[in-house]
């Protein structure tokens, strides 16, 4: 069985409405545990919006997601937080930090809602730190740091609950090529350590590269093509 | 338990990111809280000094009245009254009102021998000899005449007349002594330049209270021209003064429209796009919308609970250790003298807890309730900028 499963899936927005907009159509399409998947496409084909309802993050118009076999379509709001909070990691295009915030404190925000010790949260924050090379910035407001420093502080945010799909909105477009290839080394890492990871991208060097084990073509929102390696 | 801690953790970081805007509301809120709560002190206390003023209050006072209006009241009908089964003593007292130019403030001029509130001497003795008088501490400070000093009060015949200082009172009740010139009662009736043979009222009492209304009733039948003002009736008329109850509901009323304005302001500036987006990402990275919605039940019960507190301790201290000096002016605008007006902390718990209710949920309500559609919504936005 898939991790996820999407079955015939529609979105509309702003049904019924003069503005109607079909982003998703009929799109179906199946990743295993452990895969590195990418959506790609021109911009405005749909990656953004399909990859939104992978995460749990808005609810299909039609069709069916199935996350571990489990169908969220339509569970309701706060097992979908549940799902969302357990199971994805999200590295947004952009970043979406509290710049005001300092390092630590934006890495345990996924944390406060749990009955967390504090003890416990700092340890679990400075050890992704550590591991991102960030934890020597870890009091410093997030606006004080440079653009590949606040991806880091972004991926140890989406690390910090421990899930197991990683998902990723454009991830290198704010990266020069040096940055790029270190994100795509930490994926890698990631990957290696039996992380689903999902990206959508239209950036060649992050949808052309040897991790790519799956490429999904997206055009005016329906999927063109699927590649598997 | 822990988690609530924690969001109350993030709630106060949150709202001290926000310094600016959170202060401006905190300012608005404290200052709306301090002035219906210095209200709130004010007219208790004063109605606390009222109470203790008509403590001295004789049982019956009898005034004559002449078309309806206060006259002079002819010694002769305390012979008859006398008579009157369950009379104690009648005093005849002379009092008369006295604006005094040089001070623009007016004075109670009374005769010492039907005094009504029981007075404190501070320092010196009443009035013993014709050129005597006692003066209440706010005269004194007003004319800076302490004891051994001297008064010069014009009389009906528009002459200064020269009185010394004899002595220096106060009494439970500020409010009335303070602008009290005690006079003997024969100067008094020379200075006002009343009749021989007329009084301006008596003070009667009457040792068995049951019978103060029957004693009235004989009173007004054997002199038809009198009228006969009870005890009770006087304190109802000083009720009506302060008229606690209206006072209150005005209170009350105020609080409910200026929380309601705090909310509508609020409402007004409803939340930012950078809150929005703020919310977005907290949903995004696993938080419920309950969380969110118990983070802003805890923004806004810090700062609504953090501003009436602090507005109820500067009313305080406004009223009872700055003696209200904003507010008298106006509350008690019919006497401009009150220099050394002193007030005794008094103040109801009751009405505190209401103005605490009224003020501090519809504050809750107003940061919660427009939270809620954002909160509510699905957080796909944040995956676009
Ligand atoms: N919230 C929304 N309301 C209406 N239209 C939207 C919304 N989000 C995206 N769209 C539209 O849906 C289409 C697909 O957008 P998107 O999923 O962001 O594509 P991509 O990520 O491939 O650029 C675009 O035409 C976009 O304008
Ligand atoms: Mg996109």
């Amino acid at each position: 069985m898939a991790l996820i499963e999407v079955d015939n899936v529609v979105k509309i927005y702003n049904p019924g409405l003069a503005d109607e907009l079909t982003a998703v159509h009929a799109a179906s399409l199946s990743i295993e545990a452990g895969e590195v998947a990418v959506l790609t496409g021109p911009s405005g084909s749909g990656k953004t919006s399909l990859l939104s309802l992978i995460g749990c993050m808005a609810r299909p118009t039609s069709g069916r997601i199935l996350v571990d076999g489990k169908d969220v379509v339509k569970l309701p709001e706060r097992f979908l937080t549940n799902i969302r909070r357990q199971a994805f990691g999200f590295i947004f295009q952009q970043f979406h930090l509290i710049r005001e915030l300092t390092v630590l404190e934006n890495v345990l925000l996924p944390l406060f809602p749990l009955a967390l010790g504090t003890r416990t949260m700092n340890e679990r924050a400075l050890s992704i730190l550590e591991r991102l090379k960030i934890d020597n910035k870890k009091h410093l407001q997030v606006k004080k740091l440079s653009g590949g420093e606040q991806q880091r502080v972004a991926i140890a945010r989406a690390l910090i609950n421990k899930p197991r799909i990683i998902i990723a909105d454009e991830p290198t477009a704010h990266l020069d090529r040096k940055l790029a290839q270190e994100f795509i080394d930490t994926l890698d890492q990631l990957n290696h350590e039996g992380k689903t990871i999902i990206i959508a991208t239209h950036d060649p060097f992050v949808h052309d590269n040897p991790l790519v084990t799956r490429s999904i073509v997206m055009r005016d929102g329906q999927i063109e093509r699927i590649d598997t390696k | 338990m822990t988690k609530h801690l924690k969001i109350i953790d993030y709630a106060v970081s949150s709202l001290l990111r926000r310094k600016f805007k959170n202060g401006a509301i905190m300012a608005a809120y404290i200052g709306t809280v301090a002035a219906l709560a210095s209200v709130l002190f004010l007219t208790r206390s004063l109605q606390t000094e009222t109470t203790a003023l008509l403590q001295g209050v004789p049982d019956l006072i009898v005034q004559r009245t002449l078309g309806g209006r206060h006259e002079l009241i002819p010694v002769d009908y305390k012979a008859g009254m006398a008579g009157i089964l369950g009379i104690g003593t009648i005093t005849p007292r002379y009092w008369g009102y006295y604006y005094d130019a040089l001070t623009k403030a007016n004075y109670t001029l009374i005769g010492s021998g039907g005094e009504t509130a029981p007075l404190t001497m501070l320092e010196g003795r009443l009035p013993q000899t014709p050129d005597e008088c006692a003066v209440g501490a706010g005269v004194a400070a007003l004319r800076h005449s302490g004891r051994s000093g001297q008064l010069i009060l014009v009389d009906s015949r528009n002459t200064g007349v020269l009185f010394e200082v004899s002595g220096l009172f106060t009494s439970e009740s500020d409010l009335l002594t303070n602008d009290l010139v005690v006079l003997t009662d024969r100067s008094l009736i020379d200075f006002f330049g009343y009749p021989p043979g007329l009084a301006t009222d008596f003070a009667v009492s009457v040792p068995n209270s049951s019978e103060v209304q029957t004693v009235a009733a004989k009173i007004k039948k054997l002199f038809p021209d009198t009228r006969p003002i009870t005890k009770r009736e006087l304190v109802r008329t000083y009720d009506m003064v302060f008229n606690w109850r209206s006072g209150m509901m005005l209170t009350v009323f105020s609080a409910a429209v200026i929380a309601l304005c705090i909310m509508a302001w609020d409402k007004a500036t409803g939340i930012s796009a950078e809150e929005k987006q703020e919310i977005g990402i907290l949903k995004a990275i696993g938080w419920d919308t309950s969380d969110i919605l118990a983070l802003k039940f805890w923004e806004g019960l810090i700062i609504s609970l953090t501003s009436f507190l602090t507005g109820v301790i500067v009313a305080y201290m406004h009223v009872f250790f700055f003696n209200a000096s904003l507010l008298a002016a106006v509350l008690k605008g019919w006497s401009v003298l009150f220099p050394a007006f002193h007030l005794t902390p008094s103040f109801n718990s009751f009405h505190l807890l209401i103005m605490a209710f009224l003020t501090i949920i519809p504050y809750i309500a107003s940061t919660v309730i427009p939270t809620w559609k954002t909160a509510i919504t699905d957080p796909d936005s944040v995956m676009r900028g």
